[in-house]
């Protein structure tokens, strides 16, 4: 610290303010004028200045991770008593589709049995799928996983076809953004009719599935009712001869 | 402006990318930096019609999301994570290898930007928060103290008090400083 012009230097090494404006450039002139000329002679100053410029080439490099985005508020126009807002339909419509599928496969898989321990009926997935004659097996968790697929790629494909330059909003004119969102909503319009017809087509082939599946369940179940009545039947008549004849003996 | 849809969206579609780089270093974590992100829009949306363009609308954008950090914080009563992985996967850095980068030196920036996520995570919020709106957006002294409704001095403070643990936490971490050199 030799050499120092008391009173105006250590009022700078003392003014970190000073230092930080200095450090982002955003000082008056005569302000940066003094600070560099003190700079000039005061070495603490100039090297904490350097550092702090390090540090902040050092944390530039942080960048957050990428994250799939693309926001969009959307206007729900059929029924006005919903929620005003949804992020992404697709999404809804996904969700749906995949409820639908994995219902009817619970309702695919019912097994209806008569046996020993009563009647028991089970569904879901938790039970071994026995193959029904005439009934063909479809891997539905395949389907629901293609349908995710093939949604993510529309919603993708779309999401390309409709970004528009960096440039900010108040560039693009209005009749440009209207013809571009328009084109948009027809385009997603008709994906989604799409989509929806085979998803209906889908749900009817399966209803026609389960219609067979229920109809054979419960065949099965009136024959092995048939017989155990039968079986009981005998045991009760084998019960009451004996019965008979025990009572014939006594006298 | 006001409720018209379309335009808004051209709107998020350009600032959703800054909101969530934003909520992602104040906060830490990748997920909540998204809801965080989309809550802001939302919000935005709905109060559209009370704003009267007195500020800019990024520094409306801004302060709606740290707002939403705040509430963020305090309801998770903790301090951001950083959610960076372990290692680094050499080959996937490859891809991102620039002419005039070579795997070694995207590597050691891949760790530098780690150590960096790891410092500021242990700042004060204040003054993160200052730093992260000065170093990754750009906002001037004044815009700064605005959105924090705090005083002018108070900001360089907090940014000269940061930078300067930011300065020892990294060299206590073995990051070398070009500084000297």
């Amino acid at each position: 610290m030799t050499g120092r012009t008391p009173a105006g230097r250590i009022d700078m090494c003392d003014s970190k303010e000073l230092l930080v404006s200095f450090l982002y450039d955003e000082i008056d002139p005569v302000a940066k004028r003094d600070f560099q000329k003190h700079l000039s002679t005061c070495v603490e100053c100039r090297d904490e200045l350097a550092e702090l410029g390090a540090t902040r080439a050092q944390i530039a490099t942080w960048t957050p991770p990428d994250a799939d985005l693309g926001f969009r508020i959307i206007r729900e126009a059929e029924s006005p008593k919903r929620r005003w807002f949804q992020w992404s339909p697709a999404w809804g419509f996904a969700a749906a589709a995949v409820v639908l599928l994995s219902i009817s496969a619970a309702i695919a898989n019912l097994h209806v049995s008569y046996g020993s321990e009563g009647l028991t009926v089970r569904t879901g997935w938790n039970h071994a799928t026995e193959t029904q004659p005439g009934v063909t097996a479809v891997d539905w968790k395949a389907k629901a996983q293609e349908l995710d697929r093939r949604v993510l790629d529309l919603e993708r494909a779309q999401s390309q076809q409709s970004v528009v330059p960096t440039a900010s909003a108040s560039d693009l004119s209005e009749q440009r953004v209207r013809e571009i969102v328009g084109q948009s909503e027809t385009r997603q319009q008709r994906l989604v009719s799409a989509r929806l017809a085979e998803m209906m087509r889908e749900y009817d082939a399966q209803r026609r599935l389960d219609l067979v599946a229920i109809g054979q369940g419960m065949t099965r179940l009136q024959n092995s009712s048939g017989a155990d009545l039968k079986q009981t039947k005998d045991l009760l008549q084998r019960y009451l001869v004996r019965t008979a004849l025990e009572e014939k003996e006594e006298k | 402006m006001g409720g018209d849809l379309d335009s808004f969206n051209q709107l998020v579609l350009r600032w959703e990318r800054p909101i969530y780089a934003l909520a992602y270093r104040v906060i830490g974590r990748e997920e909540d930096a998204r809801d965080v992100a989309q809550e802001t829009f939302l919000r935005a949306f709905r109060a559209l019609k009370g704003f009267k363009g007195q500020a800019k609308f990024s520094s409306w954008l801004y302060r709606i999301t740290l707002n939403l950090c705040r509430d963020w914080i305090r309801r998770e009563r903790r301090t951001p994570v950083v959610q960076a992985p372990e290692g680094v996967d050499v080959i996937e850095l490859a891809g991102e290898e620039t002419p005039s980068e070579t795997v070694e030196e995207l590597v050691s920036r891949h760790e530098l930007g780690r150590a960096v996520a790891k410092a500021m995570s242990q700042l004060p919020e204040e003054q993160r928060t200052a730093i992260i709106l000065k170093e990754y957006h750009g906002l001037t002294f004044q815009e700064i103290a605005d959105l924090l409704d705090c005083p002018l001095s108070t900001v360089k403070t907090r940014l000269y008090q940061g930078l300067t643990v930011l300065r020892k936490q990294l060299r206590e971490a073995g990051v070398e400083s070009t500084f000297g050199k």
